[in-house]
């Protein structure tokens, strides 16, 4: 479903990332680990329409991606997470997430003014949606606090309800689990395997091992910009490039 | 007395659209424009040169109405790719442009004579058209405040990354936001034009845009009555100049420069101890427990 094939990035003369290829199938949860400076964000923007990359194909259901359009990238159908989380923080969690959903004629001036009849009835279901998924992801009694007065895990999650929102195919995650409470950890992995289980398909960046060994189908190591492995996350425990790049401790 | 009183109340309407027009553009989105006078000016050039052209009259309102949401996309495209700081550089050097041909280049409209339109005889009328507008402005600033557009326009105002993270192009809705109040500020210049009779580049000075500026911060940005009832205050403060100078005794010159001191001083006090304004922008509570 996503493909990206050899990718190469340069920041001035540094090489952010040489000939990088991934492929993240239907419905599989892939994480991408390595050790910081290797260009896992890097990669990531790129698939996301941050960075247009020097060379190198992205593609998503075989279409290729609009290289450096964040809001062309996400209308194709992919959603992602930053790691300092990136919400409304002023607006309540509940607008949050109702700014979440795609196309809405509410937005357009024409429908706004004119034909209230279909902006209500779409925002009467953005609104169900809203309360089921805040309902998962245990914020419904949030809903009418402002998003900035959340715990860092909950805005986190809370990110992931606002996607979802959009019904994305693919979701990229940026360190999901990095400053959250164990708790909220497990709450995460468990609402991304009923993701997968929709048949949606993730990419994590994340450098707790414990949650990429939780939830992964297939792990890839990104070392100084290149690909050095990929297999199961137990496969890819045992590799020796990957412990002495990385892992930093012998086996 | 009654006269001036329903004078005032013109004029507080008028600069009451004004606000509820910079109200959607920064209290909601956050586009800090310093040339708010410039759709005003348009506004009320469009009739004056209208008259001077021998046009009917409603063709002129009408292409005051046209002209300014068009200027307005033509000034913010530069600005696209640029942060608001630059979008208040390039919008208050608009509005000075505009002025400033206007006074220099006397065939388009009498330079610094400007031109003398044929003025609303009847008070109650111009008092009349000016509150209709006003409620117009208020109904469309409120439909879109309280709609999936002021809702996005907020996300836009505290994130654009995120706005496009979700799949929406931040520079469309800021276009769709100055064509809307571009149109909006021109109306209000149209009926200026009426109401005062005369046109002139000194009506359309930076020191109106900060009047206007002035309203929406203390009246409480993203709350359109609020800055309604900001416009409300400054106004009254404005014209009661002529009442302070009989009063204390002072030069009415002295005393009506002293007003844009009082202003900055309400714009430092309202940064340093209310900058959410009198009345702060609302949340909807939505009652979603127990469903």
């Amino acid at each position: 479903m996503l493909t990206v094939a050899e990718v190469s990035v340069a920041f001035g003369g540094f090489q952010a990332l040489k000939d990088a290829s991934l492929t993240v199938g239907a419905g599989e949860i892939v994480g991408l680990v390595g050790p910081n400076g290797s260009g896992k964000s890097t990669l990531l923007n790129v698939i996301a329409g941050v960075h247009v990359p020097k060379s190198g194909r992205v593609e998503l259901d075989g279409r290729p991606l609009p290289l450096g359009s964040i809001a062309g990238v996400a209308a194709r159908g992919l959603g992602r997470t930053f790691q300092v989380p990136r919400l409304a923080q002023r607006l309540t969690v509940f607008d949050n997430m109702m700014a979440g959903a795609g196309n809405q004629p509410g937005e357009r001036l024409f429908d706004l003014f004119l034909r209230p009849g279909t902006v209500a009835e779409a925002e009467k279901a953005n609104e169900a949606r809203a309360v089921a998924i805040l309902k998962r992801l245990d914020l419904l009694h949030k809903a009418n606090g402002i998003a900035g007065a959340l715990s860092g895990g909950q805005q986190k999650l809370l990110t992931m309800g606002v996607l979802l929102m959009a019904d994305p195919k693919i979701l990229l995650l940026d360190e999901p689990a990095a400053g959250v409470n164990p708790v909220l950890i497990d709450q995460q992995v468990a609402f991304l395997k009923l993701l997968r289980d929709e048949g949606r398909s993730i990419l994590i960046v994340e450098h707790n091992m414990e949650m990429i060994s939780s939830v992964c189908d297939r792990v890839y190591v990104l070392d100084a910009g290149s690909m050095i492995a990929t297999g199961t996350p137990a496969e890819i425990r045992a590799n020796d490039d990957v412990i002495r790049s990385y892992l930093g401790q012998p086996a | 007395m009654i006269s001036f009183a329903i004078y005032a109340l013109t004029i507080i309407a008028i600069w009451s659209v004004m606000a509820i027009s910079l109200n959607i553009q920064f209290g909601m989105t956050g586009l800090v424009n310093f040339g708010q006078i410039l759709p005003f000016a348009i506004g009320a050039y469009a009739v004056g040169i209208g008259i001077e052209a021998g046009i009917p009259w409603w063709a002129g309102i009408l292409a005051g109405l046209v002209a300014a949401p068009l200027v307005g996309l033509l000034v913010i495209l530069p600005a696209r790719r640029q942060s608001q700081d630059y979008w208040a550089l390039i919008t208050l050097g608009a509005g000075e442009l505009f002025r400033l041909t206007m006074l220099n280049v006397p065939s388009i409209a009498g330079g610094a004579d400007g031109v003398t339109i044929s003025r609303l005889g009847d008070r109650n009328l111009a008092l009349g058209l000016a509150v209709g507008l006003l409620v117009v402005a208020y109904l469309v600033g409120q439909r879109i405040s309280r709609g999936p557009l002021g809702r996005m326009l907020r996300v836009i105002r505290e994130d654009e990354v995120l706005a496009a993270t979700l799949g929406r192009n931040p520079m469309a809705y800021r276009m769709k936001v100055t064509v809307v109040t571009w149109a909006m500020a021109a109306a209000a210049g149209i009926l200026f034009g009426y109401v005062v009779g005369y046109i002139a580049p000194t009506s359309f000075l930076v020191t109106d845009t900060f009047l206007v500026w002035t309203a929406v911060i203390l009246g409480g940005p993203g709350r359109n009555i609020g800055v309604v009832i900001g416009a409300a205050i400054l106004i009254l403060l404005s014209v009661s100049t002529r009442f302070m100078a009989e009063w204390s005794g002072l030069p009415s010159d002295l005393v009506a420069n002293l007003r844009l001191a009082v202003f900055g001083l309400v714009l430092v006090l309202m940064f340093l101890f209310r900058p959410q304004g009198l009345f702060p922008e609302t949340r909807e509570v939505r009652d979603v427990d127990g469903r």
